[in-house]
C-alpha cells in the first residue's frame, strides 16, 4: 500500500477473490444436490456453517491479528435467540417459563431470527467490544477467551430464560440447503467488503505496523472495534443458523469445542487471507468426511476396509501439524485466490506487507 | 473397463437408497455413540439390544422376516449425531435407536421424528426423552430418574421405618435433580416423614465439608440421606459423608449401580440403590442370571451396571408391538406401544401411553451395599405413577 489508491479500484482489483470462493461454495452445494444423499446434504450444510463462523472469526482476526479464542459466544447468543423467536410458543413456556410475554409469544420465520440474531450478537460485541478493544497481544485473547467462559456461564445457569444446561428442543429444522449457502455467501461478501473498506485497510495497516499507523491518525481501539462489531454480526447469524439445522441448543455446543475445531481451521488455511478461512474450512471438513468415510469401512471388491474408529481425530491431528510445519502461515499464507492473469501484479494491494 | 466399473460402481451407489426402502427388509438403525465419553452408556445397552436381536432371528425373526442392523457413529457430538440420525434412515431403518442421554440421542431422535419413524432413547431417564421433548414416535426404554427417587423414599418408609430425611442434590444434571424431584414428589405423601434439612453441591466439588457440617449440626442423625448425584463424584461424596460418622442410611438412583468404584470406600454399609436387574447374581428371576451369562458370552464382561438392561427391553416391546400391529409402519407400531399396559419383561412390567412414553412408575429391585458387598435385598413398586404434570414442573 505505497501508493494512494482509489476505494473503487481495489473493489474491482480484488472483486475476483468473493466471486471464486462464491463458486467454490455453490459447486459444494451442487455436489451435495447431485448425490442426493440426505446425511451427505447434512454434512455440507454443517461445512457452509464452519464457512460463516470461520469466515466471522477471519474479520476479526485475519485483520487485527489479535486471536480471539470468545467469538464462539457470539454464535451462541445467536443460537439462543433462534431458541428465543421460533420455538411455538407453548413449548418455550415449558422449557423457558422466565421469558418477557412479548417474546413468550414471538414466532418468527427462521431468516427472521438469523437477522436478528445477528443484531443481538452484535450488539453485545458492541458492548464487549468497547471495553476488550483497549487490549491488545496476548491480553486481548484472554480478555476474548473470559468473555466465551462468562457468557457460557450465564447461559449455563439462567435456568429460566435460557433453561440452563439442558437441550432447548422445539427449533425448527430447516434441511435445505439453500439458505445456508446464501448466508454463506452473505458471510463471504460482507468480509470481503469491510476486508477491503477504509476501515478494514486501516485495521490492517494498524496490524503490521501499529506505531506507524497510530502516527498516520489510524484510531486503533476503535477500528477493531468495528471489525469485532461486524464478526459478531456474522457469528450471531452463524449461530442461529447452527441451530435451525440440528434443532437445539445447548451452552455447550456453543463452547471450547467448536472454538477449538473453528480457530483450527482458520490457522490451517491461513488467518491472512479470506480465501484461507474459506480454504480451511473446505480442506479440513472434506478431510474429515473422508477420513469418516474410511472409517465406517470402504467396500474393496468382497473386503471391507475401515479403520479403527476415533482415527479420523488423530489423522486430522497429524495432518493439520504436517500443513503447518511446511506452511507455517497457512495452506493459503496472506495470499487471496484471484484469476490467474491478475494475480501476479495486481492482488498486492490486499497481501499483507510481510510478504 | 475401468469406466465402466466406475460406472457400475456409481449406479450400485445411487441405487442403494432406492433399495433400501424395499419394506422386505425389517431394519433397526442405531445411531449412537461408537467413540466419545457416551460409547461408555451405548455400548452396553447396544450389546443388550443386539443379544435381542439375535435371539428374534434366531427364533424365526419378525414378521417372518430377519432384523437387520445399521450403524452410525454420532461421535458424542450433536451435529454428528443428526447426520448418523439422516444415515441409518437412509439406510433404510424402521425404527431409529439413539444414544443414551437426552441432550445427545435428541438431535437423531427429531431427525427420525421429522421422517416419521419411531425412535427409542436407549437408557434416557428425562421426561423430555419421548413426547415431551421429541414428539409422539419417540421413546425410552428406561425409567424415569423421579421414579428412583420415590421408590428410595416410598420403601424406605416402608421397609426401613425411615421417618426424617434429608436431601443433598448434586445440581450438575438433569438425571440428578428429576431424582430428587421424585423423592420431593413423593415425602408429602407420607404420614410424618419430615424432611429435616436440604442442601446442593456440585459433582466436581473436591470437598462437601460444608453441607457435611450442617448434617452434623442436626441435633439427631436423620434416619436416610437421599443422595441425587451420580458418578464421578459420588464416589467422593459417599466417601466423605461416611468418613464424618455419619451412618444414615444412604439412598440413591440407578446412576450409582455397579461395583467397580465400592473399593474407594471399604466396607461401605447401608447404602441402597434401585435397579431394574440385577447384575450380581442374584436377581429374583433367573433369566435374568442367564441373560447376564449369554452377556459375558457374547461381550467377554459381565454387566458393569444396569444400564445394560433398558437395551433388551426396548427391542423386546418393540418387536411385540411390530409382531401385534403386523407391520413396521410407524402409526400402527406406535399405537400397539401405546396399549402396553404392565407389559412383562425381563425386567419387569412396562406401560407405554398416548401422553407418556416412558415408564413413571416400575418394579424397582433394592440393591443394599452391606460391609462393601452389593446384593438385592427387596424389590418396590411405587404405589401410584408420578402424574406428567408433575414430572413436567
Amino acid at each position: 500500500m505505497s501508493h494512494p489508491v482509489s476505494h473503487g479500484s481495489v473493489a474491482r482489483r480484488s472483486i475476483a477473490t468473493p466471486v471464486l470462493l462464491g463458486l467454490l461454495l455453490v459447486a459444494f452445494a451442487l455436489v451435495a444436490l447431485a448425490a442426493g444423499s440426505k446425511p451427505f446434504n447434512q454434512t455440507i450444510i454443517d461445512i457452509f456453517l464452519k464457512v460463516i463462523f470461520v469466515v466471522g472469526l477471519w474479520v476479526f482476526v485475519g485483520n487485527s491479528g489479535v486471536i480471539s479464542f470468545g467469538h464462539i459466544a457470539f454464535a451462541g447468543l445467536g443460537g439462543y435467540v433462534a431458541a428465543w423467536t421460533t420455538i411455538k410458543p407453548m413449548m418455550k413456556g415449558l422449557s423457558m417459563p422466565g421469558l418477557p410475554d412479548w417474546l413468550m409469544q414471538t414466532e418468527i420465520p427462521y431468516w427472521a431470527s438469523a437477522g436478528l440474531a445477528a443484531g443481538w450478537a452484535a450488539l453485545w460485541a458492541l458492548i464487549f467490544g468497547s471495553v476488550l478493544m483497549r487490549l491488545s497481544g496476548i491480553a486481548a485473547s484472554i480478555a476474548t477467551f473470559a468473555m466465551l467462559a462468562m457468557v457460557n456461564s450465564i447461559y449455563s445457569n439462567w435456568d429460566s430464560v435460557t433453561a440452563a444446561t439442558s437441550s432447548v428442543v422445539g427449533i425448527p429444522i430447516i434441511r435445505s440447503i439453500w439458505p445456508y449457502l446464501i448466508a454463506a455467501l452473505i458471510a463471504v461478501f460482507a468480509a470481503w467488503a469491510y476486508g477491503i473498506s477504509r476501515h478494514g485497510l486501516a485495521l490492517r495497516a494498524a496490524r503490521d505496523e501499529p506505531t506507524a499507523a497510530a502516527a498516520s491518525g489510524v484510531d486503533i481501539p476503535r477500528a477493531r472495534l468495528i471489525a469485532f462489531v461486524i464478526s459478531g454480526a456474522i457469528m450471531g447469524m452463524g449461530g442461529a443458523l447452527y441451530a435451525h439445522s440440528i434443532g437445539i441448543v445447548t451452552p455447550d455446543t456453543f463452547y471450547l469445542g467448536l472454538t477449538f475445531i473453528t480457530l483450527s481451521m482458520l490457522v490451517v488455511g491461513g488467518m491472512g487471507s479470506l480465501s484461507g478461512a474459506v480454504l480451511g474450512v473446505l480442506i479440513l471438513s472434506t478431510l474429515i468426511q473422508t477420513l469418516r468415510w474410511l472409517e465406517a469401512g470402504v467396500e474393496i471388491g468382497t473386503t471391507t476396509f475401515a479403520l479403527p474408529g476415533g482415527v479420523q481425530e488423530i489423522g486430522l491431528g497429524v495432518v493439520m501439524i504436517l500443513i503447518l510445519m511446511f506452511r507455517p502461515a497457512g495452506i493459503m499464507g496472506n495470499r487471496d485466490l484471484s484469476l490467474p492473469a491478475r494475480a501476479a501484479s495486481e492482488t498486492k494491494g490486499l497481501q499483507s506487507p510481510k510478504t | 473397463m475401468k469406466r465402466l466399473l466406475t460406472a457400475l460402481a456409481a449406479t450400485t451407489c445411487l441405487t442403494a437408497p432406492a433399495l433400501a426402502d424395499n419394506d422386505d427388509r425389517i431394519v433397526v438403525g442405531f445411531a449412537t455413540a461408537e467413540t466419545g465419553f457416551m460409547q461408555a452408556y451405548d455400548k452396553p445397552a447396544q450389546d443388550a439390544a443386539m443379544i435381542r436381536i439375535s435371539e428374534i432371528n434366531a427364533a424365526g425373526g419378525l414378521l417372518g422376516k430377519q432384523i437387520e442392523v445399521v450403524n452410525a457413529d454420532t461421535k458424542t457430538d450433536r451435529a454428528e449425531g443428526a447426520k448418523a440420525g439422516l444415515t441409518v434412515i437412509d439406510a433404510g431403518a424402521d425404527m431409529v435407536v439413539v444414544s443414551c442421554d437426552y441432550d445427545f440421542g435428541s438431535p437423531a431422535a427429531l431427525t427420525a421424528e421429522s421422517a416419521g419413524l419411531p425412535s427409542f432413547f436407549l437408557c434416557a431417564e428425562s421426561i423430555k426423552a419421548g413426547i415431551q421433548g421429541v414428539g409422539p414416535n419417540s421413546f425410552s426404554a428406561s425409567v424415569l430418574a423421579a421414579v428412583q427417587g420415590a421408590t428410595m423414599a416410598e420403601w424406605s418408609y416402608n421397609k426401613k421405618e425411615a421417618r426424617t430425611f434429608y436431601r443433598l442434590l448434586d445440581t450438575w444434571t438433569e438425571y440428578n435433580k428429576g431424582i430428587c424431584d421424585g423423592f420431593d414428589w413423593m415425602l408429602p405423601k407420607l404420614a410424618d416423614a419430615t424432611l429435616v434439612g436440604e442442601d446442593t453441591f456440585l459433582n466436581e466439588d473436591a470437598s462437601i465439608a460444608a453441607q457435611i457440617t450442617r448434617i452434623k449440626a442436626l441435633p439427631e442423625e436423620p434416619d436416610a440421606i437421599m443422595l441425587c448425584t451420580m458418578m464421578p463424584g459420588a464416589v467422593s461424596a459417599i466417601k466423605q459423608i461416611r468418613a464424618a460418622g455419619i451412618n444414615s442410611m444412604i439412598l440413591n438412583g440407578s446412576g450409582v449401580d455397579g461395583s467397580y468404584w465400592l473399593s474407594a470406600v471399604p466396607d461401605l454399609s447401608n447404602f441402597f440403590v434401585p435397579v431394574q436387574g440385577s447384575i450380581y447374581g442374584d436377581d429374583p428371576n433367573p433369566e435374568v442370571t442367564a441373560f447376564n451369562a449369554k452377556y459375558k458370552e457374547v461381550t467377554g464382561g459381565d454387566p458393569s451396571t444396569q444400564y445394560v438392561y433398558p437395551g433388551y427391553v426396548m427391542i423386546d416391546v418393540w418387536a411385540k408391538a411390530v409382531e401385534r400391529a403386523g407391520t413396521t409402519e410407524t402409526a400402527a407400531v406406535v399405537a400397539e406401544l401405546e396399549k402396553m399396559t404392565a407389559e412383562p419383561t425381563l425386567f419387569g412390567p412396562r406401560t407405554f401411553t398416548s401422553e407418556i412414553h416412558h415408564q413413571n412408575q416400575a418394579r424397582y429391585l433394592i440393591v443394599e451395599t452391606n460391609a462393601g458387598k452389593p446384593g438385592v435385598v427387596d424389590e418396590w413398586t411405587i404405589s401410584e405413577a408420578i402424574p406428567v404434570a408433575d414430572l413436567l414442573k
